[in-house]
């Protein structure tokens, strides 16, 4: 499904080169959940626009899909970036002018879908959140919980081949983020292949697989003992 | 089309929206009203005098000194023959007036003695036999003036000329359908018999309130021979109207020391004449002219810096659009289609305040409807700069990357 193969990004400036990704490689078959790990700066976010396609890269390959999309255009990126992937953004980032339905809508309007078939993905998507209630609400009439599970619903409606989440319970409360966790577990349960930036190691133990990054590169888990033992833990405490 | 969002987006910015729509309304109905003023003043401007304006000059002149009607009409005599033979004069009379001169003698035409009410107002043109060929205006019935019916005539004589000749207009005023040579008219109480019918000559006056008659002229057969002095025009033979300029005053001069002719006025080509007649006229058509672009220039600018502003605003959220799909094109039809929306309602109450202003010219100052065309023009161009104001800050818009949405956190 997503393939990245000796992958770098560089940020240039007059006198400096920063590497924020660097031989970086990673496979992510579909189906998977897979969370992606790592400190402060070491590349998560940087991976994830790029997984993305919302930024572009400076070498090595990428392959989403079975597509490369290093020669892309910017119309062919942003047909790609509505068909086929699902974002959710640590800060929800609904547009605080629409409310619930226009909000979920806003994707399948660039897909030019017509309007039946949005409104029942719409709803089915809102339904699936459990919010299906709230479709004419606004943003700023919903909880940090529900307007996340808003921005959800908004990544599902479109059936995306992979969702791509960056730190989605990082601004809720403990039971808000859970509520969010389970139903991202749900909807990979249902086939999603989801590929989830979080820096808890509660979160990633309820991945399947573990991706760490250090210094823009994939290390093994082994190499930081300490995430290795934390994770290790959060399975251990795990009610599954 | 995105219209839906669009409107509900617009709804969460009432005072913004609001305030641009209505500035685009006030303007529409300003530029309206003004444009239509301005093609009205232009038409003016425009409008034919009858005479043949490119060879001809008008003198004025004074004289110095008193003498008696007699001695007056006899150096009026005099100066024609120097005028007449001055080399590329073509042909030369003398009168009180001539079309756009801006004032002169108007006066009413009855049909009958006894009438209370006159049946036309008029413009009343001295002229001899050559006063015609002079102007080279053309005569549409009847004849022209016998030498032997020109007389002088003192300031304090009546005007009781035993013929005159008419404008068409005039004609066509006093006895439509009718053949107006041989009839008899009332001029200040005398009668007078119409013996020849003029086809085209303008009044002094562009004024508004000659424009009831600003066609319907008088010629009396008559040369006004008073001490004050009057006008001289003169016609010039093709190519030759400077050099005549030049040459007339002189020649004048030389024949007779005791006149004044002013260096500023006292000599001007009939270009001269038509642009000063008209001088407030083109005044009034620029400045209104000007406060349209004025206008134009300050809803540009607003829906710019409106457009602007939101675009800045919004930065995060064309970031999201983008990560969501939205392509370049999307963002930039967005921004139109938004500015679109808002000009389409400005117009629309544009378009009723652009009525409402009129009809209140209509009542306080005779001003003609407003042309649909003006208001359908009006709203073009107010639709067609609302989409170029709009242009550079929804490209600036579009140009926004999909990776603000992350960053954004």
């Amino acid at each position: 499904m997503l393939k990245m193969t000796h992958l770098s990004k560089v940020y240039r400036t007059e006198v400096v080169e920063t590497y924020a990704l660097r031989d970086f490689n990673i496979n992510v078959n579909e189906g998977e959940f897979v969370a992606v790990t790592g400190p402060s700066g070491s590349g998560k976010t940087t991976f994830l626009t790029i997984a993305g396609l919302l930024e572009t890269f400076t070498g090595g390959q990428y392959h989403l899909d079975g597509v490369e999309v290093s020669n892309l255009n910017d119309n062919e990126r942003s047909r790609i970036r509505n068909e086929k992937i699902g974002f959710i953004f640590q800060a929800f980032n609904l547009i605080p002018d629409l409310n619930v339905f226009d909000n979920v809508e806003v994707p399948l309007r660039y897909r030019g879908m017509k309007a039946p078939e949005r409104k029942e993905r719409i709803m089915n998507a809102l339904d699936r959140v459990g919010l299906a209630s709230r479709a004419k609400h606004y943003p700023a009439e919903l909880s940090g919980g529900q307007q996340q599970r808003v921005a959800i619903a908004r990544a599902l409606a479109g059936s995306p081949r992979l969702l791509l989440a960056d730190e989605p319970t990082g601004n809720l409360d403990t039971q808000m983020a859970r509520g969010v966790m389970e139903l991202l577990e749900e909807i990979h349960r249902e086939g999603a292949t989801i590929v989830m930036v979080t820096h808890d190691p509660e979160l990633a133990a309820r991945a399947q697989r573990n991706v760490h990054i250090i210094d823009g590169q994939v290390v093994d888990l082994a190499e930081d003992p300490r995430f290795h033992h934390a994770v290790h833990q959060a399975r251990a405490n795990s009610p599954a | 089309m995105q219209i839906k969002p669009i409107l509900s987006a617009l709804r969460r910015h009432k005072a913004g929206t609001f305030l641009i729509a209505m500035q685009i309304a006030l303007t529409l109905a300003i530029v309206c009203n003004a444009l239509f003023i301005i093609q009205q003043r232009l038409a003016h401007l425009s409008e034919p005098t009858g005479v043949d304006e490119q060879n001809i000059l008008v003198i004025q002149n004074e004289w110095v000194g008193s003498s008696t009607p007699a001695q007056a009409d006899a150096r009026i005599r005099e100066d024609l023959r120097v005028l007449r033979e001055l080399p590329g004069v073509a042909d030369a009379t003398a009168s009180n007036s001539y079309p756009l001169r801006g004032s002169g003698w108007d006066d009413g035409v009855k049909l009958k003695a006894d009438q209370l009410q006159d049946s036309s107002g008029a413009t009343i043109y001295f002229g001899d036999e050559r006063f015609l060929g002079t102007l080279g205006l053309k005569l549409a019935a009847g004849r022209n003036f016998r030498a032997e019916e020109i007389t002088g005539m003192d300031v304090r004589d009546r005007l009781a000329p035993p013929v005159v000749m008419v404008t068409r207009a005039l004609a066509d005023k006093l006895f439509p359908g009718s053949d107006a040579v041989g009839q008899t008219i009332y001029l200040a109480g005398s009668p007078t018999t119409i013996v020849g019918v003029v086809d085209l000559l303008q009044a002094q006056s562009v004024d508004r309130w000659a424009s009831a008659f600003a066609y319907r002229s008088v010629i009396v057969p008559r040369r006004l021979g008073i001490s004050l002095g009057g006008f001289y025009i003169v016609r010039a033979m093709p190519g030759q109207l400077q050099d005549v300029m030049r040459a007339a005053p002189k020649a004048l001069f030389a024949n007779n020391p005791r006149r004044v002719i002013n260096d500023e006025d006292g000599v001007l080509s009939f270009k001269e004449v038509r642009a000063r007649a008209y001088e407030r006229d083109r005044g009034m058509a620029i400045l209104m002219g000007v406060i349209c672009l004025v206008l134009l220039a300050i809803t540009a600018a607003g829906i710019v810096g409106l457009t602007s502003f939101w675009v800045g605003q919004r930065r995060k959220q064309i970031g999201v659009r983008r990560a969501l799909g939205a392509t370049r094109q999307d963002i930039l039809h967005y921004f139109m289609t938004e500015n679109l929306l808002i000009s389409v309602g400005g117009v629309l109450a544009g378009m009723l305040l652009a009525v409402a202003i009129n009809l209140w010219l209509v009542t306080r100052f005779e001003m003609q409807r407003l042309s649909l065309l003006y208001l359908l023009g009006g709203v073009v161009i107010l639709l067609l700069l609302g989409q170029g104001a709009v242009l550079a800050p929804a490209m600036r818009a579009s140009r926004v990357p999909p990776v603000e949405a992350p960053r954004s956190v």
